[in-house]
């Protein structure tokens, strides 16, 4: 599945975008985590087909991911 | 460029700062909505905040987004202060790209037939974008280094 990147955890993994193999949410953070430098220690949300998800939700491999640092709109 | 309940536009997103000009125009095109009796606006611009380790001064902010993931916040945000108050239309707009200090980056425009609700839907809409839609913002500083802005 596909990953999107944002602001400073773009900037950390030197890439807009990544390519993971996970079953769960969970498991995809544990997996990035040990790819991306510092994403453990960030504040960050995740979301699925661009709906953010708090709680473990599996995952079937045709979703879109994206990892989304604090907002700063506005 | 027309827009209203029943005409939606999808993506809030503009290259670039927003021209006063743009601004005025907007208010230009409510001329012939003759039900309308007060507009409200709320323009963001860039400051120059002193900040980060070395507190150098903001020169602009480089604006990204997640911009599927921000239009349907929007259109959901949208839905929610139509919902809630008798306004007549709604218009937001956000710049993507670099945006200098002193440039407007974010513009929220409601019109109603009366002031209040004009008023209250521009303040919820404001505090909803900057809460709930996925824009990020690199401030980048005289001293060239940069520091990622958050919204509290």
């Amino acid at each position: 599945m596909k990953v999107f990147l944002f602001g400073m955890i773009a900037e950390k993994a030197g890439a807009a975008s990544l390519e993971a193999t996970a079953t769960s949410t969970a498991a995809l953070k544990r997996q990035l985590e040990t790819r991306i430098p510092d994403l453990d220690k960030l504040s960050y949300a995740l979301a699925v087909d661009r709906v953010i998800v708090n709680d473990d939700r599996a995952l079937n491999g045709t979703e879109e991911i994206a990892l989304l640092p604090p907002f700063a709109g506005g | 460029m027309s827009e209203n309940k029943t005409h939606k536009k999808r993506d809030i997103f503009v290259e670039g700062a927003i021209a006063p000009a743009f601004v005025a125009e907007s208010i230009t095109k409510h001329a012939t909505q003759t039900s309308i009796g007060g507009h409200e606006i709320f323009l963001g611009q860039v400051r120059a905040d002193a900040i980060g380790a070395t507190n150098a001064i903001v020169r602009a902010i480089e604006y990204t987004a997640y911009r599927d993931m921000a239009n349907e916040q929007m259109i959901a945000i949208r839905e929610e202060a139509f919902a809630r108050w008798p306004i007549t239309c709604l218009h937001v707009h956000h710049s993507l790209g670099t945006i200098a200090v002193g440039e407007l980056c974010f513009f929220v425009f409601a019109s109603a037939a009366h002031r209040q609700p004009a008023r209250e839907a521009v303040a919820f809409v404001t505090d909803e974008v900057k809460k709930r839609l996925p824009i990020f913002g690199k401030e980048i500083l005289l001293d060239n280094t940069h520091v990622w802005k958050e919204n509290r």
